[in-house]
C-alpha cells in the first residue's frame, strides 16, 4: 500500500519535471542548451496564482502562466539569436530576474512576502480514470492525478512524434546536428531555434502552472527548486531523447518523493533528506560526464575535453 | 551546329567589398547542356562570380539574365527556386542523417499533419540516382560514406530541387583521380541531360578532359572566353597568369641531411568518428631537408599531424621528436623543439578575438618570464618587430586578430611559429587562404628555414605547392605513407597515381624500414 | 566560400579605447536596466522618482547609511571578483553562493572552536573560509574540466546543497545552545575590527579592495594572468600553444571559489560574529551581476560592488517606506548582467575594436560571442 502511494507521489511529483524537460530537450535537439527553464516556471508559478485569485478561473490563470512563461522565453531568444547574447549567461540573466521580479510583484500585487496563498483559488479537481481506475496496482498509481499530469505525460510520446516523424521535426533536428547544412537546404535556422525556445516557455508555462496550483496550492518564493536545471540533467543523461528523458525525470521524481516520505520513518533531519534530489541529480551529471569521456577517448581528440 | 540561347548571361557584373574591386565587369553565358568550365589562379574571383550568381553575395553593378528574363536573387532560396544550384567544395551535410533525409531537407514530402513521407522520399532519391548512374543509397548514413559518394549527396540535392544550371565548386579538390573519372561522368551525363555545368577549378587537366568552354578570369575579369577545341594548356595557363603557373622557389640542392628530427614509427590513430584514421604509418624528417607529405584530403593527414602536435591521442606507435619521445600535451611537444603552424587558424592557430601581441606571444611566454611575472612591455614590443618583418598588412600589436584577412592571419602564425628556435617545422597548408606574392615568401621563409640547418615538414592539399617547395616527396593513402620519392625524380602524374592508391609498391630505399614484427 | 577574394587591410577602427567602448557599454546596460526598472515601478503605481530617490537616500545620504553601504558592499567585492576572475577564463562560476556559505561556516567553526593569539587565528580563520570555498569549487571544477560537465548546471546545484547542509550541522550539530539557529559566538581574536560602533562595516573591506589590486596585477602582469585571459578567448589555442589547459582552468575555477569563501569569512567575522544559519539574501548571486558590470576587469569590481551595494542597502529603506520589496534590486542587477551578455551596447554602438575582416575573406572571426561556458 505504501509502495503504490509513493509511486503515484513519484508521478505527482516529477509532473513538473516533464514538462519542463519535454520543452527544454525540444530547444536542445535544435542545438541550444536552454538553462533558464527555472525562470519561466517560475513566472509561469506566479503568473498562475495571481491569475486564480483574481479570476478564480483555472483555465484562465494556466492560459495566463502560458503566456507569461512564453513571452520570458522569447527574450530570451531575442537576445541569444538576435542579439548575438551568450545562451548561457543570458539564461541566468533571466532565471534570477524571474526570481526577483516574482518576489517583487508578490509583493507589488499581492502585498505578501514570500509565501502566497488564497481562499479564492479553486481546488484543481482530480480525475478518476474510467477502467484503468479498477485495475489493481496500476489503477492506485495512474488514476486520479489531475488532468496536468496527464497532459505531462501524454506529452512524451507527443513530443517524440513530432521530432521524428514530421517534417519540423527533421529541422529541428537538422539545426541541432548541422545548422550549415539545414541553412543551406533553405532552412531559416534562426526561426527553427526560436520557434524551439518558445515552445520551452510554453511547456515550462504548463510547468509552473502545475506547480502552484495543483502540485501545491500557493506560490513561494524560488518555489521552483531548481526544477528547470533538474530537467537538463535529465536531458543530458536520456541524450535529449524524449521517452528516456521521461523516464528519467520520472526516477528523480521518485528519489524526491521518498525523501517526502522518509522523514516520518527515519526521523532524519528534514535537511538531509531534502538533499537528496540535488545529490541524485549531480550524480546523474556525474555519470554523464563519464560516459562522454569514455567515448570521446576513443579516439582522444582534444583530450582536454574542452567543447 | 548553331549555337542555343543562353540559359543564364551575367552581363557587365561588378562586386566591390568596400573600396576593393573583386569583380570588374564580367560578361558570362552559359548554354544549356554545355560543361563550362571557369578557371583561374587563387584569388581571381572565381567563387566570388559565382557566389553572386547564386544570391550568397549582392551584386554591385551589372546584371544577370534567366533565360533573358533580368534576375536579381536575394538569397540563395530564390536562385534554387529558379533552378540554380551549387555543389559546395566543403559538403554541407548532417553527418548522423540519411542520405535521404539529407536530400529532402528544405523541401520534404509530407503526407498529412505535416508528417514525412519516408516511402516518397527514398523512392524519388532512389530515381533521381539512377537516372544520373549515381551510386548512392537512400537509406545510408552520410557519416559512413566515402568522400565521393558524400559528393553525389551534395550533387542529388541540388537535382531533387529540379536545378538545371549547377555549379561545382572546386569539385575535385577532396577527390582520388577515379572518383574524379566518375565525377567527370556523371558531369557528362548531367549535360547530355540539358543540364548546364559549370566547373570551377584551377587544375587545367581536368579543364581540358571534361569542358566544352572555357572562361579565364585574372584578378577579377575574365579575360577570356574559349572553345575547348582550340585551346592547349600552356595558352590557358599564360591567360591565367601571364607566366608559368608552377611556382618553383629558387632553391640550392639540399645540403649534408641531419639526424632525423621527427621520427614516426608504426602509428596508428582514430579519427573523429572512431573509424582508424593513420594506419601503422612510419617516417622520418631529417635535419636540412623539407618533406612533403601529399594526400587527397581525409586520408589521415589532419590526425597524423595532430599526433605529432600532441592535440590528439595515438592509439599506439611511437613518436620522437628531435630524438626525445613526445609528451603529454603539445606545450611538451613545443618544449622538445616543434613549431606548428596549423590548418585550421580560426579554431586552433589563433584566438581571434584577442590582439596580435596576445597571439604572437603564445609559445613564447617563457622568453617572457621574470619569476612569476609576465615582461608584458617586452612582448609588445617584440608583437611590434615581428609585425613589420613579416609584414603584416594592417597589424598594430593591440588589433583583433580577426580583423585581418586570411594571409595577414597566415603570416601571424608563420612569424610566431618559425621564430622559435626550434629545430623542427611542421606547416600544414601553409598558403591556403594566401595571396600569390605571400606564398611566394612564405616558401621562400621555409627554403631559409631547411638552409638553417632545420627539418621542415609541410602537409598539402595542393600539389603545386608540394612540387614547388619539396626536397622529397612522401604520398599518404589511407592512413599509409605508399611512397616516398625524391623530388627531382618524380612528377604530378606519379604522385597523383599514388595518392589514388592505384600503385603501392615498396618505398624507396630512403624511406625508414618497417619494423619486423608488425603484422 | 573559400578565400577568392584578397582583401585590403580593413579600415583602421577610429574610435577610441577598448576601456572606453567598455565603460560605455555598462553605462548603457545601466541606463536601459533603470529605465526598465522605472517602467516596472510605475506599472506597480509608485512613483520612479521616489523609489529611486529612496535607494540613493537610503544608501548614500548621510553616514550611517554610507557606513550601511560598505557594509554591503563588502561581500560583493569578493563575490564579484571571484566570478570575474572565473568569467575571464571562460568558466562560469556561478556556485559562489554556495561557496561563501561553505567558506562562512568554516571561518565561524575555526573562529570559536580555536584559541589563538589573534596574530594566528584571524589568518587561520580567514585560510579556512578560503579552503572551505575552494572545496565546495572542487566538484563542479573538476567535472567541467575534466568530464566536460557544464558547470552552470552543477553550480547552481551545488548552491542548495551549500544551503542545506550548512542548515543542517548549523541547526544540528554545531548549533549553539539557545534558540537562534547559529554556530557560538567566535572568539575576539578572530574578529574583523568595525570602524564604527554603527555599523557592521569592518576591515573586510580594506582586505577585499587589496584582493582586487592584486588580481589586477595578476591578470595583466604574471604568466597565469595572461594564460587565464588565453583559456578564456580560446582554450583550444591555448592548449596548442602550450599552456597547461586543464591545471590552470582547475586553479582559476578553485582560487574562484576560495575568494567567494572569503566573502563568507567577511560575513562571520566582521559584521555576525557567529554563523548564522541561511544569512546570507544572495552575495553570491549578485557577485554575477558585479562582476559583469565591471566586465571582469577587477579595478571595476569594487565601483560595481559600491554601486549594488548602495541600492541593496537603499532597498531595506525601500521595502520599509513603499509597497515595493528589497527585490527590485535583483530584477536591475539581472536586466544589467542580460543586456551586457548581449554585448549590444558595443556592436550596435560601434565603440569597439573592429571585430571581423571583411567579407569575400576566409570565414572572419567565430562571432564575438562566446564569452564563457562554451557548448
Amino acid at each position: 500500500m505504501d509502495l503504490i502511494e509513493i509511486a503515484f507521489s513519484a508521478v505527482r511529483v516529477s509532473t513538473p519535471l516533464v514538462f519542463a524537460a519535454m520543452g527544454g530537450l525540444l530547444s536542445y535537439q535544435a542545438g541550444m542548451l536552454n538553462i533558464a527553464l527555472d525562470g519561466f516556471m517560475i513566472i509561469a508559478a506566479f503568473a498562475a496564482i495571481a491569475t486564480a485569485h483574481f479570476t478564480g478561473s483555472l483555465e484562465l490563470a494556466i492560459l495566463v502562466a502560458v503566456l507569461g512563461a512564453t513571452m520570458l522565453s522569447a527574450l530570451l531568444g531575442v537576445f541569444t539569436l538576435k542579439l548575438n547574447a551568450d545562451v548561457f549567461i543570458a539564461g541566468i540573466a533571466i532565471i534570477f530576474m524571474a526570481y526577483g521580479l516574482t518576489a517583487l510583484l508578490l509583493k507589488g500585487i499581492l502585498g505578501e512576502d514570500g509565501v502566497f496563498m488564497s481562499s479564492a483559488i479553486p481546488r484543481f479537481p482530480t480525475l478518476d480514470l474510467p477502467v484503468i481506475e479498477s485495475i489493481p496496482v496500476v489503477g492506485g498509481i495512474v488514476s486520479g492525478h489531475t488532468l496536468l499530469v496527464y497532459i505531462a505525460w501524454l506529452l512524451v510520446p507527443l513530443v517524440a512524434w513530432c521530432l521524428y516523424r514530421t517534417r519540423w521535426g527533421l529541422r529541428v533536428r537538422m539545426v541541432g546536428e548541422a545548422p550549415e547544412a539545414a541553412a543551406a537546404a533553405g532552412v531559416n535556422v534562426d526561426s527553427i531555434k526560436f520557434q524551439t525556445m518558445l515552445l520551452s516557455g510554453v511547456l515550462c508555462g504548463f510547468g509552473g502552472a502545475y506547480l502552484s496550483l495543483a502540485y501545491v496550492s500557493l506560490f513561494a518564493n524560488q518555489m521552483t527548486a531548481e526544477r528547470g536545471l533538474i530537467a537538463i540533467a535529465a536531458i543530458f543523461f536520456a541524450k535529449g531523447h524524449p521517452g528516456w528523458t521521461a523516464l528519467v525525470a520520472l526516477l528523480f521524481g521518485l528519489a524526491t518523493a521518498l525523501s517526502v516520505r522518509l522523514p516520518q520513518v527515519t526521523g532524519a533531519a528534514p535537511q538531509l533528506l531534502q538533499l537528496i534530489p540535488y545529490v541524485v541529480t549531480v550524480a546523474a551529471l556525474i555519470i554523464v560526464g563519464f560516459r562522454t569521456a569514455r567515448s570521446r577517448s576513443k579516439h582522444g581528440a582534444w583530450k582536454f575535453g574542452w567543447n | 551546329m548553331s549555337e542555343p540561347a543562353p540559359v543564364i548571361e551575367m552581363r557587365n557584373v561588378v562586386k566591390r567589398f568596400g573600396d576593393f574591386t573583386a569583380i570588374h565587369d564580367a560578361n558570362i553565358d552559359l548554354r544549356p547542356g554545355e560543361i563550362h568550365a571557369l578557371v583561374g589562379e587563387n584569388g581571381a574571383g572565381k567563387s566570388t562570380l559565382m557566389n553572386v550568381l547564386y544570391g550568397l553575395l549582392p551584386r554591385s553593378g551589372g546584371e544577370v539574365l534567366l533565360r533573358g528574363e533580368p534576375v536579381d536573387y536575394g538569397s540563395p532560396n530564390e536562385a534554387i527556386a529558379a533552378g540554380i544550384g551549387m555543389v559546395p567544395q566543403h559538403f554541407k551535410l548532417a553527418n548522423s542523417f540519411t542520405v535521404a533525409e539529407n536530400i529532402i531537407l528544405g523541401s520534404e514530402p509530407t503526407r498529412g499533419f505535416n508528417r514525412l513521407d519516408r516511402r516518397r522520399a527514398a523512392e524519388e532519391t532512389a530515381e533521381i540516382s539512377r537516372r544520373f548512374g549515381l551510386e548512392v543509397q537512400p537509406g545510408d548514413v552520410v557519416g559512413d560514406l566515402a568522400v565521393g559518394l558524400r559528393q553525389q549527396v551534395e550533387i542529388l540535392k541540388t537535382l531533387y530541387r529540379k536545378a538545371e544550371v549547377l555549379i561545382f565548386d572546386e569539385p575535385t579538390a577532396v577527390l582520388t583521380p577515379q572518383e574524379t573519372r566518375e565525377l567527370f561522368n556523371t558531369m557528362r551525363n548531367l549535360a547530355a541531360a540539358g543540364n548546364t555545368i559549370v566547373f570551377i577549378t584551377h587544375k587545367l587537366g581536368e579543364v581540358l578532359a571534361v569542358s566544352d568552354r572555357i572562361s579565364v578570369m585574372k584578378q577579377g575579369r575574365i579575360v577570356a572566353t574559349l572553345d575547348n577545341r582550340d585551346v592547349t594548356a600552356q595558352q590557358i595557363a599564360a591567360l591565367m597568369v601571364g607566366r608559368s603557373v608552377i611556382l618553383r622557389v629558387d632553391k640550392a640542392p639540399p645540403s649534408e641531411l641531419g639526424a632525423p628530427l621527427l621520427r614516426i614509427r608504426d602509428l596508428c590513430a582514430r579519427g573523429e568518428r572512431g573509424e582508424v584514421a593513420v594506419d601503422n604509418l612510419s617516417l622520418d624528417v631529417r635535419a636540412g631537408e623539407i618533406v612533403g607529405l601529399a594526400g587527397v584530403q581525409g586520408n589521415g593527414q589532419d590526425e597524423l599531424v595532430e599526433c605529432i602536435a600532441g592535440l590528439r591521442r595515438r592509439a599506439s606507435g611511437d613518436i620522437e621528436i628531435c630524438g626525445k619521445p613526445t609528451g603529454r600535451t603539445p606545450g611538451d611537444n613545443r618544449d622538445l623543439g616543434l613549431a606548428y603552424v596549423p590548418a585550421d587558424r580560426a579554431h586552433v592557430g589563433l584566438s581571434l578575438e584577442s590582439g596580435l601581441w596576445e597571439n604572437l606571444s603564445i609559445g613564447h611566454l617563457e622568453s617572457f618570464r621574470w619569476g612569476p611575472f609576465m615582461r608584458t612591455g617586452a612582448a609588445r614590443k617584440r608583437a611590434g618587430e615581428l609585425i613589420e618583418r613579416f609584414d603584416v598588412r594592417g597589424g598594430e600589436i593591440d588589433k583583433f586578430a580577426g580583423s585581418l584577412s586570411g594571409g595577414n592571419q597566415q603570416k601571424v602564425q608563420i612569424a610566431r611559429e618559425l621564430t622559435r628556435p626550434a629545430p623542427l617545422i611542421i606547416a600544414e597548408q601553409p598558403s591556403q587562404g594566401v595571396d600569390i606574392g605571400a606564398i611566394e615568401s612564405i616558401h621562400r621563409i621555409l627554403v631559409e628555414m631547411r638552409d638553417a640547418g632545420r627539418a621542415v615538414f609541410v602537409i598539402s592539399a595542393d600539389l603545386d605547392e608540394i612540387f614547388s617547395i619539396s626536397d622529397r616527396i612522401l604520398v599518404i593513402y589511407r592512413g599509409r605513407i605508399v611512397a616516398d620519392l625524391a623530388a627531382e625524380d618524380t612528377d604530378q602524374e606519379e604522385v597523383g597515381r599514388y595518392m589514388g592508391g592505384l600503385e603501392d609498391r615498396p618505398r624507396d630505399g630512403a624511406s625508414p624500414e618497417r619494423t619486423a614484427h608488425v603484422g | 566560400m573559400s578565400a577568392e577574394v584578397s582583401v585590403p587591410p580593413a579600415r583602421r577602427s577610429i574610435t577610441a579605447s577598448p576601456i572606453f567602448g567598455k565603460i560605455a557599454a555598462s553605462l548603457v546596460a545601466l541606463f536601459i536596466s533603470f529605465l526598465l526598472g522605472a517602467l516596472l515601478v510605475l506599472a506597480l503605481g509608485e512613483s520612479p522618482l521616489e523609489v529611486y530617490g529612496l535607494l540613493i537616500s537610503g544608501s548614500l545620504v548621510g553616514m550611517p547609511n554610507f557606513l550601511v553601504t560598505l557594509q554591503m558592499m563588502s561581500p560583493l567585492i569578493f563575490t564579484g571578483l571571484a566570478v570575474a576572475i572565473s568569467f575571464r577564463a571562460g568558466l562560469a562560476n556561478i556556485g559562489a553562493e554556495g561557496q561563501m556559505l561553505v567558506g562562512a561556516l568554516c571561518a565561524g567553526y575555526v573562529g570559536y572552536a580555536v584559541e589563538l593569539p589573534a596574530l594566528i587565528h584571524l589568518p587561520l580563520c580567514l585560510l579556512a573560509a578560503f579552503v572551505g570555498g575552494l572545496v565546495w569549487a572542487l566538484l563542479p571544477a573538476l567535472l567541467r574540466v575534466y568530464l566536460n560537465v557544464n558547470e552552470i548546471v552543477v553550480c547552481l546545484m551545488m548552491n542548495p546543497i551549500a544551503l542545506l547542509l550548512t542548515g543542517y550541522l548549523s541547526t544540528r550539530v554545531l548549533k549553539a545552545p539557545g534558540p537562534t539557529n547559529k554556530l557560538p559566538d567566535i572568539q575576539p581574536t578572530a574578529e574583523l575590527s568595525t570602524f564604527s560602533l554603527f555599523s557592521q562595516a569592518n576591515t573586510g573591506l580594506i582586505f577585499a579592495l587589496v584582493l582586487c589590486l592584486i588580481f589586477a596585477v595578476v591578470n595583466v602582469r604574471t604568466m597565469r594572468g595572461f594564460e587565464w585571459q588565453m583559456i578564456g578567448k580560446n582554450a583550444k589555442f591555448a592548449y596548442y600553444g602550450g599552456v597547461d589547459v586543464r591545471r590552470r582552468a582547475l586553479t582559476v575555477f578553485l582560487v574562484s571559489g576560495g575568494i567567494a569563501g572569503l566573502a563568507g569569512a567577511e560575513q562571520v567575522l566582521g559584521q555576525y560574529r557567529a554563523y548564522y544559519d541561511d544569512f546570507s539574501p544572495g552575495y553570491g548571486f549578485d557577485g554575477i551581476a558585479v562582476a559583469m558590470l565591471a566586465q571582469f576587469n577587477p579595478l571595476a569590481v569594487p565601483l560595481a560592488a559600491l554601486l549594488f551595494g548602495a541600492l541593496n542597502g537603499g532597498s531595506a529603506v525601500l521595502q520599509m517606506m513603499t509597497g515595493l520589496s528589497k527585490h527590485l534590486v535583483q530584477v536591475l542587477q539581472f536586466i544589467v548582467v542580460l543586456v551586457l551578455a548581449a554585448k549590444l551596447s558595443w556592436d550596435w554602438l560601434k565603440l569597439g575594436r573592429s571585430q571581423t575582416a571583411a567579407p569575400g575573406s576566409d570565414p572572419p572571426a567565430e562571432g564575438p560571442h562566446v564569452t564563457a561556458g562554451d557548448r
